[in-house]
């Protein structure tokens, strides 16, 4: 390891630069800090995380069930017996799992759908997991009663709650949505007259 | 001397869309009455205890105080004016209110320097009138038919349904070709000029000439039945596609949200 860095100009640290630049949320001298730990790390740290990476795109794959990404197909949550095989909750993005089991409170399986319906995206039904959706719900899911919609509670997610809710209707399942309501540690002055309505229409009596 | 610019603007806006910014922001894009249409950057929205969130969603009427940046604005303050809660109950009316935000997006140029004084008020209003009707549950049909004919009038682009769009000749509705790229009727003689015309339904031709001609209140009184709604649907998303030159996909939404419907019955 040398004292100085090489000059930026040499090939492998400006690649280097150039590649952690492409990152979402990585300007160019956030990325010229990250190459430039990397360059006076341990080599060991610098092996692990280029095997990593390339770990993370030959074996990470879609479960074939829950469209989640997940390194064995079908994922652990969807081979867990213990979960609810009768209750499936329906999220846009795989991050939106990783906060629902945070919760504790939730036991069964999951759907996602790697989006919403966004017209001004140019995102429309055929884009998503849906057809994934019904053939699940058709076929090795049929014991499912409940579908809980749990999209953002934003235009897109209630366009695309409203479309499942009708997709589903005809297969007798019991269509849900999260309860929109004032999140923690909110102020009723700046609620917006939408969420304050839903909170006081779906009040809870207090015990 | 010239006029001193004003370092914010207090208006009246409707949320047309918006596009994720960095980690939290956004950058939001309004139809306001006299700026036409603006963009501007809404900090820290994403965030669960955000103040701005809830009234910067698309589909939502605001009063806005608009801060000018170099090359965006921001949004310093916006408060809900109306949220049309009857658009949010019936996916219709959703996909429908969806689809006029597109197509004004599409046919709404941005707001370029200079451009303050911009009238849109005509553009405002009808966008404004057209999601109360489809919130107060007006035919889903007839309120966007409406709004497309007012739209496409107000943008420049007003459809010739009487006279054939090459010869100026008056078109007889049992025997009338149209083509969405001349935007309007075509009559046999012309037909070579626009050998992509095709037959309309002389039904089809005469209630869009009602609908072109307002008021709104005359149109209310045809009576649509499926295959009429149908045929004028297909006429205006045509003519819609030909002129914002790019398929809409709030429209597709709109066919796929009703056969699944259909599927539901």
């Amino acid at each position: 390891m040398q004292d100085r860095p090489p000059s930026s100009s040499s090939s492998p640290i400006q690649r280097l630069i150039e590649a952690f630049n492409r990152l979402p949320g990585i300007g160019p001298k956030s990325a010229q800090r990250l190459a430039y730990y990397i360059l006076r790390a341990p080599a060991d740290e610098a092996r692990d995380l280029s095997a990593a990476l390339v770990e993370v795109k030959e074996r990470v794959v879609l479960c074939s069930r829950c469209q989640d990404i997940t390194d064995q197909d079908p994922c652990r949550i969807c081979t867990d017996a213990s979960r609810d095989p009768a209750v499936l909750c329906v999220i846009e993005e795989p991050l939106d799992l990783r906060a629902i089991e945070r919760t504790n409170s939730f036991h069964g399986r999951f759907h996602v759908l790697h989006g919403v319906i966004s017209p001004s995206d140019g995102i429309g039904p055929d884009d998503l997991k849906i057809a994934e959706l019904l053939v699940r719900l058709n076929g090795p899911d049929q014991e499912v009663r409940e579908v809980i919609v749990a999209t953002n509670p934003n235009l897109e997610g209630e366009a695309t709650a409203m479309y499942l809710a009708r997709l589903l209707g005809p297969l007798g399942i019991k269509v849900s949505r999260l309860a929109r309501g004032l999140p923690s540690g909110a102020d009723l002055e700046y609620a917006d007259d939408v969420t304050l309505g839903r909170a006081l229409e779906f009040r809870q009596s207090v015990e | 001397m010239p006029a001193r610019i004003p370092r914010v603007t207090h208006t009246e806006a409707i949320v047309l869309s918006h596009r994720r910014l960095g980690d939290a922001d956004r950058i939001v894009t309004f139809l306001t009455p006299h700026r036409g249409k603006v963009d501007a950057v809404a900090k820290g929205v994403l965030r669960p205890r955000s103040k701005l969130a809830g009234h910067l969603e698309p589909l939502t009427r605001v009063d806005v105080l608009l801060a000018h940046g170099r090359s965006l604005d921001i949004v310093t303050q916006a408060q809900m004016l109306d949220g049309w809660p009857g658009l949010h109950i019936d996916l219709d009316r959703l996909s429908s209110a969806m689809y006029l935000l597109e197509v004004t997006d599409r046919l709404t140029l941005d707001r370029g320097h200079g451009d303050d004084n911009l009238d849109a008020a005509p553009m405002y209003g009808l966008l404004n009138a057209s999601l109360i009707r489809l919130a107060r549950g007006d035919g889903t049909h007839l309120a966007t038919r409406t709004f497309e004919m007012a739209l496409l009038e107000i943008s420049g682009f007003r459809p010739e349904w009487r006279h054939c769009v090459a010869c100026d000749t008056p078109i007889d509705t049992a025997r009338a070709n149209w083509s969405s790229l001349a935007g309007g009727v075509v009559c046999p003689e012309c037909q070579h000029i626009h050998p992509e015309a095709v037959a309309i339904a002389a039904t089809v031709l005469k209630v869009l000439r009602v609908i072109q001609n307002g008021p709104y209140e005359e149109a209310a009184r045809v009576r649509l039945n499926p295959e009429l709604a149908a045929g004028l649907e297909a006429v205006m998303h045509a003519l819609m596609r030909a002129t914002t030159e790019r398929a809409l996909v709030s429209a597709q939404f709109i066919s796929e949200a009703r056969r699944a419907g259909v599927a539901a019955r």
